[in-house]
């Protein structure tokens, strides 16, 4: 048994090594500097050990919660919206219908074009009096004069949510679709013969049994829009002020565009530290469903 | 070269952004990069490579710094050691259109009286003025004109902050009254650099522009530009109780204090720097010479697009920004704080003084307060 599990060991430790190696020690070199005065710019100021003090001042700057703020309003509107929108998605593409490949091709282009170009693709519709959006507005009467859209905090945030729920929402139609496939026909065959409508069998069969698949899919797209931030850098920069900055575009000008290592490092420490508590949440929900299935 | 037949001048390029260049340098000189010797340096950021110990004094090698604009030797100044020597000059410049606005304005309340009375001519622009509002580098240059055109500052002698001074508040509440009350500056603005304005003035659309030089030669260019020979360019106005105020700009070079060949890198410096050089580069690229004394030479008119005399008027209002090593983090503050009460998320006063506060912050933690005070006089 010892020398079995020595030998466990032993071909588990390159992979245990590689790991240590391209995610714990960076880990560990951002936890050290984020202890440390580190600002490259100021060489002045050396280079000390400062305990808590970075952190101490993330909590004692706005711009922080802010930025904080913006991300959890971001994901949790924008994710809302996938999960609706890509349940329609996923219950229309299910069906058996002529074309059905071509339209899942389709689907996925949005998801496929990279962030910073769907970014720009926004933006230009939305800048300017002469962007496409206003144009159409204009044109149907729904508003009277030109919207400069990225001046004001509310008007900032359309053209964010709507690029992320324009591009994602195929991604999280593809990963509901996958969970729909899994489920019995034979369920909504009993059912209807039981005379239950559509929206009883959506809502006592289809979201039920598709909880697995809505629970992955939440894990993916809570990390991925907690850490937001191509999107936002290209269509608001984070502006006006900083009303629409979120944590990531945060932690970016700390560390890269002001050049302080020790704070951004602290910062990062802070970002990483929040994405896996939401990690180890989802886990832990994940698991007890899971149990919950096999009882 | 011919006038140092035994210098060989190797060229790197770096990239075109500020931003990406500034990083660059800092990796450089962090990592104690010796190679380029010579750097080519924006403004305001000699103070910050001098106090980092980044580039060498020049005083050693006694320039004759009479012979530039006292700005540009300001901004160059650290500790009372010259560390840069300026290569050419920006200025902020105050567009107008001849055949809408008849004459120049005498003050900033003028300018917002002949920008509406252009407006409301028949056929007229659609806007006033149009300047850089964006949150970005760009809006700092637009403010510190206003600030200056009111009698504020950001920093005073003594380096204290009094960004948040009365006069400050009106000079800002002076720009937002231009969006809100009088019309004169579209909201877009306040998502604009300096080309999106050039395109609004370009295009015929507007009778006042704050710019930089750049754009002067293509506008004359009937091709691309439907305001050819109908704009000229002056210093802007100033408000009762201030003067008039442009931003300065410019690149300077500057020597590397890793460098093996200071004496050779100086040399270049100084042959780059010359009046020759200065002349051929307006000639070939319309930069503004930073020796004052080629304003006077008759070659200078020929080898500028821009009518010389404006140039030097605008160029002697010129104030440097504040003159610090944290000047990148100062404008980030500010940035942020102008752009919030020109968006209306917050009122001048409030904003100015987040970020006087914020600044005070700023310093405190850079120990710029101590370096200040040591080197006041």
């Amino acid at each position: 048994m010892k020398s079995e599990s020595r030998l466990g060991w032993a071909l588990v430790a390159p992979a245990v090594g590689v790991i240590a190696l391209i995610a714990l020690f960076p880990l560990g070199w951002t936890v050290w500097e984020s202890l440390h005065q580190h600002d490259l710019r100021m060489p002045w100021l050396g280079q000390s050990f400062i305990g808590l003090e970075n952190f101490a001042e993330i909590m004692r700057d706005p711009r922080f919660w802010g930025s904080l703020g913006h991300t959890g309003f971001f994901t949790v509107l924008s994710i809302s919206l996938e999960l609706v929108l890509g349940l329609f998605l996923a219950l229309a593409m299910n069906r058996a219908f002529r074309g059905r490949g071509a339209v899942r091709a389709a689907v996925l282009v949005p998801w496929a074009i990279p962030t910073v170009v769907a970014a720009l693709l926004w933006r230009f519709m939305f800048e300017s009096e002469a962007g496409i959006v206003n144009a159409v507005l204009l044109d149907l009467g729904i508003i009277e004069r030109a919207i400069v859209w990225f001046i004001h905090t509310t008007t900032s945030w359309v053209p964010v949510i709507l690029a992320d729920v324009w591009k994602t929402t195929p991604f999280v139609a593809l990963l509901l679709l996958a969970g729909l496939q899994n489920i019995d026909k034979s369920l909504y065959e009993a059912a209807s013969m039981d005379g239950a409508g559509a929206w009883w069998q959506l809502t006592h069969i289809t979201i039920p049994l598709l909880k697995h698949a809505i629970l992955v899919t939440l894990i993916f797209r809570t990390l991925d829009a907690f850490r937001v931030f191509d999107l936002i850098y290209v269509l608001t920069g984070g502006g006006p002020g900083t009303s629409t900055e979120p944590v990531a575009l945060y932690a970016f000008n700390a560390l890269l565009q002001n050049l302080r290592f020790g704070y951004g490092s602290a910062v990062s420490v802070v970002i990483f530290a929040i994405t896996f508590g939401l990690a180890i949440l989802y886990i832990k929900g994940l698991g007890v469903s899971l149990q919950g299935d096999e009882r | 070269m011919r006038e140092n037949p035994d210098l060989r001048v190797r060229v790197l390029r770096t990239p075109e952004g500020a931003t990406q260049r500034h990083q660059l340098y800092v990796q450089w000189l962090n990592a104690r990069v010796g190679d380029p010797d010579v750097l080519q340096l924006d403004v305001v950021w000699t103070p910050e490579f001098a106090a980092a110990g980044w580039i060498l004094p020049l005083d050693r090698f006694k320039p004759a710094v009479g012979d530039f604009f006292p700005a540009t030797i300001e901004a160059n100044t650290w500790a009372n050691e010259l560390y840069g020597l300026p290569w050419f000059v920006d200025v902020g410049l105050l567009y107008r259109r001849t055949d809408l606005v008849p004459r120049e304005p005498s003050s900033l309340d003028d300018m917002v009286a002949l920008a509406r009375a252009a407006q409301s001519r028949p056929g007229g622009p659609r806007y006033g003025i149009v300047w850089q509002g964006a949150r970005y580098e760009g809006l700092v240059t637009t403010f510190i004109e206003y600030l200056g055109a009111f009698g504020g500052r950001i920093l005073d002698e003594q380096g204290r902050v009094v960004v948040d001074s009365p006069e400050a508040v009106r000079a800002l509440t002076f720009m937002r009254k231009t969006l809100y009350d009088d019309g004169i500056a579209p909201l877009d603005v306040l998502t604009w650099h300096e080309e999106e304005g050039r395109f609004a003035f370009q295009n015929g659309n507007a009778a006042f522009m704050r710019n930089w030089p750049y754009p002067y030669a293509a506008m004359n260019d009937t091709s691309q530009s439907r305001v050819a020979g109908k704009f000229t360019v002056g210093p802007m106005p100033a408000a009762p109780g201030g003067r008039s105020t442009a931003a300065l700009g410019g690149n300077q070079l500057a020597i590397n204090a890793y460098t093996k060949s200071p004496e050779a890198a100086y040399r270049l410096i100084a042959y780059l720097t010359a009046p020759e050089q200065m002349l051929e580069r307006a000639a070939k690229v319309g930069q503004y010479p930073s020796r004052r004394a080629l304003f006077d030479d008759g070659r200078l008119s020929t080898a500028l697009a821009t009518p010389v005399e404006q140039a030097r008027r605008a160029i002697e209002s010129a104030t440097p920004r504040p003159v610090t090593p944290i000047y990148t983090e100062l404008s980030e503050i500010l940035q942020i704080e102008l752009h919030r009460a020109l968006v209306r998320q917050a009122e001048p006063e409030a904003a100015l003084r987040s970020a006087a506060l914020r600044i005070n912050t700023l310093v405190d933690r850079t120990g710029m307060r101590k370096l200040m005070s040591k080197t006041a006089p």
